[in-house]
């Protein structure tokens, strides 16, 4: 997808500036994410405690971003992909700021968690699920950067082992709270980072839903996924089945 | 200041020089043409506003039954025929007795216009009673009796020099002690046609055969102008060789001296149509060939600047060709088309060359009554007064250019009027 | 079936190939449609094989760049083109299913059934009164004064200009402000009672508030004529258009659904247009 090459060179600046600081946001994010989830793992009050103080700055940018979103609206009338990428962005950025809303709240918990080390039953799941989840969403925001319907819709269907992994840490944290009712407050509070986890895989998809929209111009929310792989990607699931038949 | 912005001020007071330079040649031709239409208009008024006066002379007629050899009971033929011109004569040798040599008598008679007589015997046919009675009268002076009394004749100058001798200077002096002579308003050069003697000439038959002929004019060259107008701009196929040929010949056509005209119309309208020569229809056709490329090309002109979008919109409303050319082209270029007939018209009435060839610069006295009727026109009625050797018709010619020359303003006033009135703003 | 290609193949080179038009430019039942149309003028052709269906009751919009034969196409429905010596119209152009180029189409009932707009406001030099009476007057649609006052009236009316005309019948139409005289010439099209109404930019030389009241006049006209309407105005095709058709040096490059040609065109040249890229 071409943002340039609009006659106005104006024009081509305010739509790259506009998808630059997306691009940043997102970076901000991922970041954030990624610091919430090491602190929660390695137990770092310090780091949960940066993470709870950063989200502040991802709100400014959202904040940024949208009224960017609305003066090229106002200004411009973007149509086709133009108005696509306005659209999607500020879809997107809605996203990311839930995403950091999300590692805010895994920090928050972290905090609590550190004194106690509750999680260390739970570790390997935790790690597990995390690195899942913070692959998603590297793969989203990365599918966002190269404006890649592609890849969004290989993420698309990743949800699934997103979701194995939450039962199986969900069931995991029963047994621990039968086992010793003390651990109840801590083991629930690991369930809901691991829940804010999942939150934040979902929000990648959104993001990766708002790509395909951006690039093919459907919007593919609340579709099935074999449907939109057969609508909108024949030539995937022909490389699938010629891979199975290989296989 | 930037370096651009000096260099532009340093250029500037030139460029204003030049521009007031420019405007100072504009005014001076102005000023030059002006003044040789003053000098012009100067000129023939000066000339020919004299023309307007006319010198009338008082005599007391005896209508003597015995000398003219009929009385009140006589018939008409008789009335008419009878020579009046004797009486006259009788009242001239009355009032200057004593008059002696064939050249002094003859001086004498000459001292009122032949159409005396003529005047005496209109009176005396419409009243028969007259006669037997003595009469005062005014009769045209004699052009000589004129030109003096509008002081064109130098009384200083040696006798043998001039045309009035000593002895007629006595008559007209004694004449004008007694109140018998007299200028009045020149009613001759309206209601009388052409003449020999110059008080007698009248610009009549000349107003009237003009007339005629730009009615023939007019009604040809009219109807024909605009339709070839509009067909080349509205229906001829463009960029046809037979169209373009049309085109360039119409064109050229306004170029081609008049005189040609006028041999074309001795050759084809006399020679092989028979047209009758030196007549209004003769000469209306000859114009109308040549006033034809004017009114097209100020008739095109005029269609060409209609808007085409009014003749979209009335093609877009179904409206055909022929109705869009009569709803909306024709009135909408109307103003355009008038004027250029006008002027066409104009050029017209002032057309002396061609006519020349067709016959229409002979002798006549007669008033056309119609088409038909031989006749003369305007600037050929010039033309031939200006030919004369009488010293009266000087000022008759340009009296006759002013009349011309008032009927070309009236013209143009019109095709200003038309115009106006026709003139629609869109 | 190119929405299913992938975008990098989509985005080629400076000169994009037209092969045929995409998108949907047939309807089932259409008012009006044209197959196979070249214009030429003279030796040079404006026109390339147009295929194209105008649907009952729908505002088409066509818009495409200057000199892209938008303008040339929307005359060849009401054979305005006749009026040009040289221009040749060849292909299959229908009205309810008639050939409008056959030889027993009489081209002044054509234009009387297929009425036009043009770009400039050309009322006649008369009065707003005998603008609109004019054609009915020239197709004698009233048998009396009454009857044509009537239809000037109802004309009028459905222009949306009566109520600021009404006491000024008699008053030169020139006299109007610039979209109260486009919103006469509409009146004066309506009141022939067309089928289809053809508007050439008819808001191209009017403000805003004009052209937001033509817009709305287009709107109501929907209801009951069937209206094709070229504009370089992009979003006005987008505003009031169901279909829009994007023609690109004489070829019909797409022709969609406008909120799909807006958010999504299918073809490069149209999204390249419509996005202000060179192209």
């Amino acid at each position: 997808m071409e943002l340039g090459q609009h006659i106005s060179q104006r024009y081509n600046e305010e739509l790259e500036d506009i998808r630059s600081k997306v691009l940043k946001m997102g970076g901000m994010v991922e970041l954030q994410a990624e610091n919430a989830v090491k602190s929660l793992l390695s137990h770092d009050r310090g780091l949960a405690k940066e993470v709870a103080t950063t989200d502040s700055k991802i709100n400014a940018m959202e904040m940024e971003i949208d009224e960017d979103c609305i003066r090229v609206i106002a200004r411009r009338q973007p149509t086709a992909r133009d108005l696509r990428l306005v659209i999607a962005v500020s879809k997107v950025i809605t996203d990311l700021e839930r995403i950091g809303d999300e590692a805010e709240k895994i920090a928050l918990y972290s905090k609590k968690l550190a004194k106690k080390k509750t999680t260390i039953g739970m570790h390997a799941d935790l790690t597990h699920l995390s690195e899942l989840v913070l692959n998603i969403l590297h793969d989203s925001l990365d599918a966002f950067a190269r404006m890649d319907a592609d890849q969004a819709v290989k993420i698309l269907g990743s949800d699934k082992q997103v979701n194995v992994e939450f039962d199986n840490l969900s069931r995991l944290s029963i047994t621990f709270m039968m086992e010793d009712p003390r651990q109840i407050k801590g083991t629930l509070r690991v369930n809901w980072c691991a829940r804010s986890l999942e939150r934040i895989a979902e929000h990648a998809q959104n993001i990766c839903e708002y790509v395909i929209f951006l690039v093919k111009g459907k919007d593919v929310r609340h579709t099935s996924l074999e449907h939109i792989r057969s609508k909108y990607f024949p030539h995937d699931l022909d490389e699938e089945t010629e891979e199975n038949q290989a296989g | 200041m930037s370096k651009t912005t000096k260099k532009i001020e340093a250029n500037l007071k030139k460029r204003y020089a030049k521009e007031k330079r420019f405007r100072a040649y504009g005014v001076v031709s102005l000023l030059i043409s002006f003044a040789f239409l003053a000098v012009l208009l100067v000129t023939i008024f000066s000339k020919g506003l004299p023309a307007f006066q006319q010198t009338y002379i008082k005599l007391d007629i005896e209508l003597n039954e015995k000398i003219l050899g009929i009385n009140k009971d006589s018939d008409e033929d008789a009335l008419f025929s009878a020579s009046y011109s004797k009486v006259v004569k009788n009242s001239l040798k009355e009032m200057f007795p004593g008059i002696k040599g064939r050249k002094q008598k003859r001086a004498l008679k000459n001292l009122v216009s032949k159409s005396a007589a003529y005047d005496l015997r209109d009176k005396v046919l419409e009243k028969p009673t007259l006669l037997g009675t003595t009469q005062s009268y005014w009769f045209l002076a004699k052009d000589d009796v004129d030109v003096f009394m509008k002081g064109n004749i130098d009384r200083t100058l040696p006798e043998s020099d001039r045309r009035i001798k000593d002895y007629q200077l006595a008559w007209i002096d004694k004449l004008m002690d007694e109140g018998r002579l007299e200028k009045r308003f020149n009613t001759v050069l309206f209601t009388e046609g052409d003449s020999r003697e110059p008080e007698q000439a009248g610009m009549r038959g000349a107003i009237v055969g003009s007339l005629l002929t730009m009615l023939v004019t007019i009604l040809l060259s009219f109807p024909i102008g605009v339709a070839t107008a509009a067909y080349l701009e509205e229906f001829a196929p463009q960029n046809n060789r037979w169209v373009d040929l049309i085109e360039i010949n119409i064109n050229n056509l306004a170029a081609v001296p008049s005189i040609v005209f006028g041999l074309l119309g001795l050759a084809v309208y006399i020679n092989i149509f028979g047209v009758p020569r030196s007549t209004p229809l003769l000469g209306g056709l000859v114009l109308t060939l040549m006033t034809l490329p004017t009114i097209i090309i100020a008739s095109r002109a005029a269609i060409k600047s209609v808007p085409p979008s009014i003749k979209e919109a009335a093609i877009g409303l179904g409206a055909s060709r022929m109705q869009v050319l009569f709803q909306h082209t024709l009135p909408l270029a109307m103003p355009g088309i008038l004027t250029g007939t006008i002027i066409g018209m104009a050029q017209a009435l002032g057309e002396t060359a061609p006519l020349l060839m067709i016959g229409m610069v002979a002798f006549v006295s007669d008033i056309p009554t119609g088409i038909f009727d031989p006749s003369t026109v305007m600037p050929v009625q010039i033309y031939l007064w200006s030919d004369s050797p009488e010293r009266a018709f000087t000022e008759r010619t340009s009296a006759a250019i002013m009349i011309l020359l008032g009927f070309l303003v009236l013209m143009n006033v019109i095709a200003i009027v038309l115009r106006k009135k026709f003139e629609k703003k869109w | 079936m190119t929405e299913l290609k992938p975008d990098i193949e989509k985005r080629s080179e400076f000169d994009i190939e037209i092969n045929g038009t995409v998108g949907k430019p047939f309807v089932d039942n259409p008012k009006m449609s044209s197959r196979n149309c070249d214009v030429f003028y003279g030796d040079k052709q404006a026109i390339f094989d147009v295929n194209l269906d105008i649907a009952n009751n729908e505002i088409i919009a066509m818009i495409g760049p200057s000199g892209c034969g938008k303008s040339t196409y929307l005359r060849v429905l009401n054979r305005m083109n006749d009026t040009i010596p040289i221009c040749k119209v060849t292909g299959e152009h229908t009205l309810d299913g008639e050939d409008i180029y056959g030889k027993k189409q009489d081209p002044v009932l054509l234009r009387a059934r297929v009425g036009m707009v043009f770009q400039k406001p050309n009322p006649f030099p008369k009065s707003i009164y005998d603008n609109v009476a004019y054609g009915a007057r020239l197709h004698g649609l009233a048998s009396n004064r009454s009857e044509l006052d009537d239809v000037v009236e109802s004309s009028l009316i459905k222009a949306g200009l009566f109520k600021e005309v009404k006491d000024d019948l008699n008053k030169p139409g020139t006299g109007l402000s610039g979209g109260q005289q486009q919103r006469l010439c509409i009146a004066r099209a309506i009141a022939v009672d067309p089928e289809v109404i053809l508007m050439d930019e008819p808001t191209s030389a009017l403000d805003p508030i004009a052209t937001a009241l033509i817009e709305e006049l287009m709107d109501e006209l929907k209801e009951n004529y069937t209206i094709a309407i070229v504009t370089h105005s992009m979003q006005q095709a987008a505003r009031v258009s169901q279909r829009t058709a994007y023609f690109h040096l004489g070829k019909l490059v797409e022709v969609n659904e406008t909120d799909k040609v807006f958010t999504n065109p299918e073809h490069q040249l149209t999204e390249n247009y419509i996005t202000g890229r060179f192209g």
